[in-house]
Formats: C-alpha cells, structure tokens, sequence
C-alpha cells in the first residue's frame, strides 16, 4: 500500500508542477505550432530543401527577388519581394533588378546588396551548390551594377523569368557572408532575410523559428513558430484536439475533413495546387508496349469514382498531364471515357481475350497505395490483375527509377508553369536509366521538339498553345494518364488568424507570415 | 542472461571474497559481449545494405535525378566497394567515433546523447510503474487465488499483454489528454526541469507501465503461488508467525528471484517498446531514432542506435545476474 501511495504522489507532484509550468510559459509568448507528416527535414538551405517540411521550415526564414502573394501561386500575379522594381530588354533576356535598400539579414549578418543576390543566383545555378541548377541552365550572368542594382543575362527565353526568382526553391536569396563562413553548417544554420530566424533544430523532433526584429516589412506579429515533425497522423490529431498544436496537417481523406469539422474551434483548410496523380505507361515494356493495352488500362479506370473515393473535398479534374490552374494547363485534350466494354475489347484485340498480369511496386504512403489501390480494383473489373508489392517510399522511388513497373503513379506538384511536368516527365533527357534521367517513367520521346519550342517562345499565347498541343499528343499516345488532382488539407485552430486567406501555395502548406497572429 | 554460469550453493561464502568473485565475473561477461556486438553490427550494416533503398534517394526526394543521387552518393562513400565502406565503418567504431548522420550530416553521437536519456527516462518510467503496480497486484491476486479479485486480476493482466502499445497509448492519450485535459501529449519536456520531464513522461510511461503491470503481475502471482506450497512457508504459518511476516519476510523474497529475472529482459523488451510509444507521443529517442534511420535508410544512424540498444540489453542482463546475489546470497558466480 506504501508503494502504490508513494505512486499516487509522485502522479500528482508531475502533474501540478508540470502543469504549471508549461501553462506559465506559454501564456507569456505569441507562438503557433504545427505538425507536419515527416520525420526529419533534409536542408534548410532553400536551395537543396526538397520536402514540404523543409518549405515549411525555410519560407518563413528566405525572401527572393519577387514573390507570389501570399495566397496565390498565380505566376500572373508575382508581385515585388527584395527587389523594389525590375525592367526587361525587348528581346527578354537582360533583366535588370533594383533592390530595396535597407533589408537585413539575420543575426547581424548586415545589408542585403547586389553582391549577396549574384552569390545567391549563382550558388542556386551551380549544381554542386543546389539541388535545382537545372532550373537556371539559361541564366548566363549575373552582373554586379551597383550596390543595390543586379542584372541578369540570359542565354536564350525561358517561360518564365520571375517564375524562377521567386520566393522558392532556388530563387531565394541567402547571405553571402553567411554561406562562406559557415560552409557545410549553412545546411542546418542557415541565414537569410525572411521574417523568422532560425534559433532551434532539434533532429527528429522539430525547428524552432523566433522574430527577426529587423525585417524590412516591419516585426512579425507572432514571437515564435515551431515546426513538429510528425509522422504519425493519430498523433498529430491528438496533439491538435489537445491543443498543444496549432495547426496541423490532416489526411487527404474525406472521413478526415468531416472528422475534424466537428471538432470546436476548427478550420479546416484545403487549398491548392495540389498533386497531380498521373499513371505513367511504361511504353518500352510488353505488354504496355501495345498502344491498345495502354488505351484499355484508359477505358477501364472509372475518375469519378476514384475521386470519389478519395473524397469530393480534397480532390479536383485532372483532364490533362498539366492542371488547369499552371501557366500551360488545358482542357483541351481527347479524353478516355470510362467503358469497361470497350476496354475488354481493346485487350482482345491486343491478344489478351482473358485479359493479362501484371505486376508491380507501390510505396506505403498512402497519399500513393488508396489510389492505387481503387486502380487495381477497377483494372480488376475488365481482367487486368495486378499484383502489388507495397515498398517503404525511400525504396519505391529506388525501384521506379530503375524501371521496375509497367506502371508509376506519381504524385507531385510542380512550379505552376507546364515547362517543368513536361521536361521531366516527357522529354526524352528525363528518361529513366538514362545519365540524365529525372522521371520520364512512360520512356515517351515524341514531343522534345514542342517542349523546346516552347521553352523559348516570347509570345505567351503561341506558348501555350504549343504546350496544349504536347499534351494533346501525350494523351493521343496513351503514354500518362491523367487521374485527379488532391489538394493539401490542414487544420488550423480558428484563433489563429494567418493574415491571408489561403487559396493555393507552393510551399504546400499553410505558410506562416510576418501578418499571421493569434487573436484573443 | 546467466549463460549457466550460475549455480546455487548452500554454503555462503566470505563477502571480501564474494566481491573478487562478482567484480571477475562481471569483466568477464563485457570481454564475450565485444564479439555479440561485433555479429550485431556486421548483420545489420549488410543487411541494411541489401534492402533497396538508399539514402541519397531519401535524402533528394522526388527532385532527384540520375546525376545528382549518383553526386550524393559519392559524398556519402557509398560509392566505394562494401567492403571497404565495412572496414572504414569497423575503424571508426574503434576509435569511438560513430560518424555522422547520411541525412542531417550531423555528428550521430550528439543525436544519440540527447535522445538517449528521453528513451532511458521512458524505459525506466514504465519500469517503476510496472514493479509499483505488477508486484502488489501479483501478491493480492495469489493471495485470493480463484477468487473475485484474481479474476479480475488475471483479465486485466491478460488485456494487459495483448494490447499493442500504439493502441494503448492512443487510448490513454484520448482519455487523459483530451478528454481530461491532464497530461500533454506532444514531446519530451524540457531535460533540464524535472517536473517538465515528469510531466511530459508520465503518459508514455503510463502506456509501457500498464503493459509492464501486466506481465509482472503474472510473474508474481505464478512464483508467490509456487512459493506458498513450500514446506517452510508451512513451517512459519505453523510456528505461529503473523501472515503478513510469513508473506513479505519468507515467501515473497523468494517468490521475487524469477521475477528479479524476466525483469531484466523487460527491461530490454521496454527499450524495443520505446519505439512505437516514442512515435505515438512525438518524444524524442531512441526508438524514434531507429525507425527514421530505417525510413531514410540512414545507415550510420541506424547501426549507431543498434549498438546501442545491444550494449543496454548486455547490461541490463549483466545487472539482473548480479542482482540475484543480493536477493539469494546462496548464488556464487564462476
């Protein structure tokens, strides 16, 4: 009895002083915390963070030349960032970019100058020193003019200039002085100009961010942000409902959306771009080498019922390899009407009257295995069986890559101009086994030329036209199918107000500015 | 575990003796674990080798092309033949440098240092939990055998052992935290504030604790039942001596050594518990550690957390052996 008397008190002495303690500290700061579905980040130098949790983590800390607003990924709305104003030759490959004076880097690392952007663009376009070199292979020069004026040279027109300067990936602009003192460590101490710092990593557990007092759009309004790193989604929802996390990322799962709508206090948020879910064809394979096979596997996958499986809320059309809301996107493509008859036929045809095996691997991220797993179902119907193996993720992007499975389902999201999905997933450099593969997963050659051509066409309406007529003839080849778009849904509690209302980012998740406060 | 080095005799020998014996015996048990550890980290650097997968993958993401995983993976020595990468790895281990992290680059032996005493913390946690609840339960329940409250005891001990703890966790997490508003569910606490660390642990622990209860009960029950047949328990009762002294003077001490015994090896088990509670409760670890060096097929973290783990498992082995001549001096060791 002594023993279970002495349990009960140490019980009570952790819980009050515990409880105290915690509730003291947080009611002295503004904080918000979220969870994030990941173990780790991978780099908090923006030029090699590859992960949603490494954009959560590094967006609050980087500015770039330009950025989106806050709301919006509309490449036709990138608006003035570090620099104040910009002008263009006539023939668009000189770009001159006047800075704002004044702009400080953390930690006393000083002012922003013309000499930390050509550092920063050149650093982001050396594939030794960044993760997305190939994104700046037309940048020929960054020239020094003055203090706060830098201009670009390139060697031939891109899609979108701004669109690579922008306030991701490699256009965010780091301190010169910071990266070479600081050399390998920069990856985990990183300096920029953005309105939250850097002052905690704890690997496996989380970043923690605090107020750059010096940020040139003035204090943000929260002390402190903190970014968990949260694999598990039970966890994550406890630590929400508990209220010890702010905002969180849920399932894109309908059950999931209705869930947490009742939960008091809750607002659930599913924005955009989302992912794109494309079933590529492996088209150097028997038998998908058959263009039938391919037009069957087309006809026997019924969208909206894998939409609506994975729920109405968080999915949206995707009628073509690039989404609608891309600088590039279109609608105007044939498309593959659900008609398992005729899908049957197509085998018959092709030499499968009893239809055909095949096999394959699926990483156990289950934003990949439930599609798939509807796919095979529905592939089932018309006598298609496939066999999945189910691989950790790390393992399956190993396997795709090594040309294992007549069909990939990628799910991704890209900059929101057409030019990256096609080169990467259709232009015969990317494809996969290749020296200079990326993830052309279908081995699809026929539209380099129209990629090119469009690369460089100054006018944007004959732009996209070409792109249209690239996806046009992706789809006429069957070499993708375009599935559906699911969009990214987060929980957040409705005290926190984030000072935008969010609509689409390429961050991926509910990003926090400078203007996001919690309100009383 | 004893390895058959034990052996019971009815003389008690000499104490200055008895310690010569027990320090010998103790050397020579961490000599014979170098070669265990040895097999340990040979099997897991190949086999973690052979599993497709690797940490350049990881690491790039879905931005990775060809070049730059082939690019990564020079940087990280993976190119080199395993042989060597094996022979680098063993002469690194020797001079006490377990290296650094394939993913966040840094040195892993700071990782481990500040997660290893969040996983000790939870591990011993549960521990106290599972002796303060197991023994009394076990002793009442052998008691009032074939009564209301052994079988009581003996369902709850029974839902006990089959409950995972991921399910169990998640059950007290709900009930305690959300629902009562009682104890956090995010973290470790604060290691420099003891009463953030107790706070932060008591859920977790509760969680392995409950399943510690459980199997030690059990254990106890078995062994006082055993016990309270024997002749000179009857031979106490007979001379008249009070219950509660025949009970916790002559029946329980003995009725302690098998239990003294699996509780070393739950102590193991416990540290392999930590993995899934760890994740469940986002707290720092070691568990946590292994299982993301798994995802990410870090392989210098991971065989780092493994000899880790091996070398506790050894040690607490080697403490439950040494502790069976406190609780039988008849016990000699050779």
């Amino acid at each position: 009895m002594k023993i279970l008397k002495f349990g009960l008190f140490f019980l009570w002495v952790a819980l009050g002083v515990g409880f105290c303690l915690t509730s003291s500290t947080w009611a002295q700061e503004k904080v918000v915390r979220m969870a994030l579905k990941a173990s780790d980040i991978r780099s908090l130098d923006p030029h090699y963070g590859t992960t949603t949790i490494d954009y959560a983590c590094i967006d609050p800390m980087f500015n770039g030349l330009v950025r989106f607003k806050p709301e919006d990924i509309n490449p036709e709305k990138i608006e003035p960032d570090l620099a104040e104003k910009w002008d263009r030759s006539k023939d668009g490959l000189v770009w001159t970019f006047y800075l704002r004076k004044g702009v400080k880097f953390h930690k006393g690392y000083g002012e922003l100058t013309a000499e930390d952007v050509k550092f920063s663009l050149e650093k982001a376009a050396n594939k030794a020193t960044s993760g997305f070199a190939a994104d700046y292979s037309a940048l020929d020069k960054v020239e020094v003019i003055d203090k706060y004026t830098v201009r670009l040279t390139f060697k031939s027109a891109i899609p979108s200039v701004l669109g690579i300067l922008t306030n991701y990936h490699g256009g965010y602009i780091v301190s010169k002085k910071a990266v070479l003192e600081k050399g390998d460590k920069f990856k985990l101490d990183p300096i920029g100009t953005g309105p939250f710092m850097l002052k905690e990593y704890i690997p496996k557990e989380k970043v923690v961010e605090v107020r750059h007092p010096e940020y040139f759009r003035g204090k943000a309004k929260l002390d402190r942000i903190e970014l968990w790193f949260m694999p598990d989604a039970s966890s994550r929802e406890m630590a929400f409902r508990r209220g010890e996390i702010d905002i969180v990322e849920g399932e894109r799962e309908q059950a999931w959306v209705n869930k947490m709508r009742q939960v008091a206090g809750t607002a659930i948020e599913i924005f955009g771009p989302g992912e794109t879910l494309v079933l590529h064809f492996n088209m150097t394979k028997k038998p998908l080498d058959d263009i039938r096979v391919r037009q069957a596997i087309c006809h026997a996958i019924n969208l909206e019922e894998l939409m609506k499986f994975l729920g109405p809320d968080v999915t949206e059309k995707l009628v073509s390899p690039i989404p609608l809301n891309y600088l590039g996107g279109t609608d105007k493509v044939p498309g593959y009407e659900f008609n398992p008859e005729k899908a049957k036929k197509l085998l018959a045809e092709a030499g499968y009257p009893k239809g055909l095996d095949l096999s394959m691997v699926i990483t156990e991220m289950s934003d990949y295995r439930r599609p798939m797993e509807q796919v095979q179902e529905q592939l089932r119907r018309v006598g298609i069986n496939l066999k999945m193996d189910v691989i950790a993720h790390s393992a399956f992007h190993e396997q795709i890559r090594k040309d294992v499975n007549p069909l990939v389902l990628y799910v991704c999201a890209r900059f929101p101009t057409a030019d990256p999905m096609l080169t990467q997933f259709y232009h015969s450099k990317s494809i996969v086994g290749t020296p200079t593969a990326i993830t052309n997963f279908s081995h699809y050659n026929k539209i380099d030329d129209l990629i090119e051509k469009a690369r460089v066409e100054p006018d944007t309406k004959k732009q996209k036209a070409i792109w249209a007529e690239a996806q046009k003839k992706i789809i006429e080849d069957a070499a993708a199918l375009p599935l559906c778009i699911t969009k990214f849904v987060f929980a957040r509690k409705v005290n926190v107000d984030l000072g935008y209302e969010m609509r689409s980012t390429l961050t991926l998740v509910t990003t926090i500015k400078e203007t996001t406060d919690i309100r009383k | 575990m004893s390895n058959g080095a034990l052996d019971l005799s009815d003389q008690v020998p000499r104490n200055d003796f008895k310690e010569e014996v027990v320090i010998k015996y103790a050397i020579r048990r961490m000599i014979f674990v170098l070669p265990t550890l040895w097999a340990v980290v040979t099997f897991v650097f190949f086999l973690i080798r052979i599993v497709p997968g690797g940490p350049a993958v990881a690491a790039l993401g879905s931005y990775a092309t060809e070049e730059s995983i082939r690019a990564l993976e020079k940087q990280m020595g993976l190119d080199e033949p395993i042989l060597v990468q094996y022979g680098k790895f063993l002469m690194n281990l020797c001079q006490g440098n377990l290296g650094k992290s394939l993913i966040t680059n840094k040195p892993i032996s700071q990782e481990i240092a500040r997660a290893l005493p969040y996983t000790l913390d939870l591990a011993i946690g549960g521990m106290i939990i599972g002796i303060l609840f197991g023994i009394p339960t076990g002793i009442i329940t052998a008691l009032r055998r074939n009564r209301p409250p052994d079988y009581i005891g003996r369902i709850l001990s029974l839902v006990g052992i089959s409950m995972p703890e991921f399910y169990l966790g998640i059950l007290l997490m709900y009930l305690l935290a959300i629902k009562l508003h009682l104890f956090p569910v995010l973290g470790g606490g604060d290691l420099s504030h003891l009463s953030s660390r107790l706070y932060h642990l008591f859920l977790p622990a509760l969680t392995l604790g409950i399943i510690m209860t459980a199997f030690i009960s059990r254990m106890v029950r078995s062994s006082m039942l055993n016990v309270l047949r024997e002749d000179y328990v009857r031979t106490a009762k007979a001379k008249g001596l009070h219950e509660r002294a025949v009970i916790y003077k002559h029946a329980l001490r003995n009725a302690l050594i098998p239990t003294v015994t699996v509780i070393g090896i739950y102590m193991s088990i416990l540290m392999g518990g930590s993995v899934l509670t760890e994740i469940i409760f986002s707290r720092p670890g070691l568990g946590k550690m292994m299982v993301f060096a798994v995802k990410d097929r870090d392989y210098i973290a991971l065989q780092s957390v493994i000899i880790i783990f091996s070398a506790f498992v050894f040690l607490f082995n080697l403490i439950t052996d040494l502790l069976y001549s406190i609780i039988d001096p008849r016990i000699e060791y050779h």
